[in-house]
């Protein structure tokens, strides 16, 4: 949580920025990239983080004067964030390629091995997690880009459904629907690559 | 391969496991400079300000000398020993046609 100091040194940046001393957004970069890359390193691709990263901080400071000095810069940053990453999957939906291949060899051993109790254990390997990484990234891709962001948010990252509503700026009952409509279409991909 | 709801409940742990350790991204200092470099180009911000903003940001500002102006009204009262109903009544008793008049219009 940010502290109060926190949220009122970052309300003068912003009204300096806004002022037109627009090197001062320099600190509001600095102090949140890592926070920003994090979030979108858990939904984009970690070759396309840093791309999508920059969109944010840009998008963040053309809306400036949309900000409401209600709570947080940080909270208001991680929206934008978020929606940036909604936005590249929208686009890449557009044009995308996805391959309809069934598991390859090492993915049905990872899940041979992730299924069957004793070697839970196992997966922890790099090469596992690995695959496992690659798996999932083939199943999510072939979800629409609003039932991914909820299934990542709430089912993989644990936020809430309340957080994760805040986030992507729907209700929770929205969120709530999204993500067992997800999870059921998700196990059927699964399933599907893996009975293949 | 079949799965059962217990086999699967163990793939999902596999996979959330992964999930939540996947290698988080870094940055240069290039990519600081490169996001800079974007923002100035753009330049500034259309700063335009309705007063009703402007109360908004600045206007709680005023908030503990407004507080500090009422209470020292409030003791200056009390010590004047302000009460409109005294006022009235001595007024009527030393001038009751005049304050008929007052009390016609409802002032």
């Amino acid at each position: 949580m940010p502290t109060h100091t926190t949220i009122v040194e970052d309300y003068d940046i912003v009204r300096r920025v806004i002022g037109g001393d627009i090197n001062t957004f320099g600190f509001l970069v600095k102090k949140y990239q890592g926070h920003i890359l994090s979030v979108v390193g858990n939904h984009i691709p970690y070759n396309q983080a840093e791309e999508v990263a920059h969109d944010v901080f840009v998008k963040a400071y053309q809306s400036l004067l949309t900000f409401k000095y209600k709570g947080g810069f940080k909270q208001w940053l991680s929206v934008i964030a978020v929606r940036t990453c909604c936005d590249y999957w929208r686009k890449e939906y557009r044009s995308r390629e996805i391959p309809m291949s069934s598991c390859s060899e090492e993915e049905q051993k990872f899940v041979e091995r992730a299924s069957a109790k004793q070697s839970i254990q196992a997966t922890s390997q790099e090469n596992s997690q690995k695959k496992a990484r690659e798996l999932l990234d083939r199943a999510l891709v072939k979800l629409s880009p609003e039932d991914k962001m909820a299934l990542e948010m709430v089912y993989l990252e644990g936020l809430s459904a309340k957080e994760a509503a805040g986030l992507l700026g729907w209700s929770v009952a929205n969120v709530k629907i999204r993500l067992f409509r997800s999870r059921k279409k998700l196990r059927k991909i699964l399933t599907g690559f893996l009975e293949n | 391969m079949r799965f059962d709801k217990k086999n699967y409940t163990q793939l999902e742990s596999a996979l959330i496991k992964a999930y939540r350790e996947k290698e988080k991204p870094q940055v240069s200092e290039q990519w600081e400079m490169n996001v800079m470099q974007h923002i100035r180009s753009l330049g500034a911000l259309p700063f335009k300000t309705s007063p009703f903003e402007l109360f908004e940001q600045f206007g709680w500002r005023f908030a503990p000398a407004a507080c500090v102006v009422i209470a020292l009204l409030t003791f200056w009262m009390v010590k004047l020993d302000v009460t409109p109903e005294d006022e009235m009544a001595k007024f009527s008793i030393d001038h009751p046609i005049e304050a008929s008049y007052i009390e016609m219009p409802g002032l």
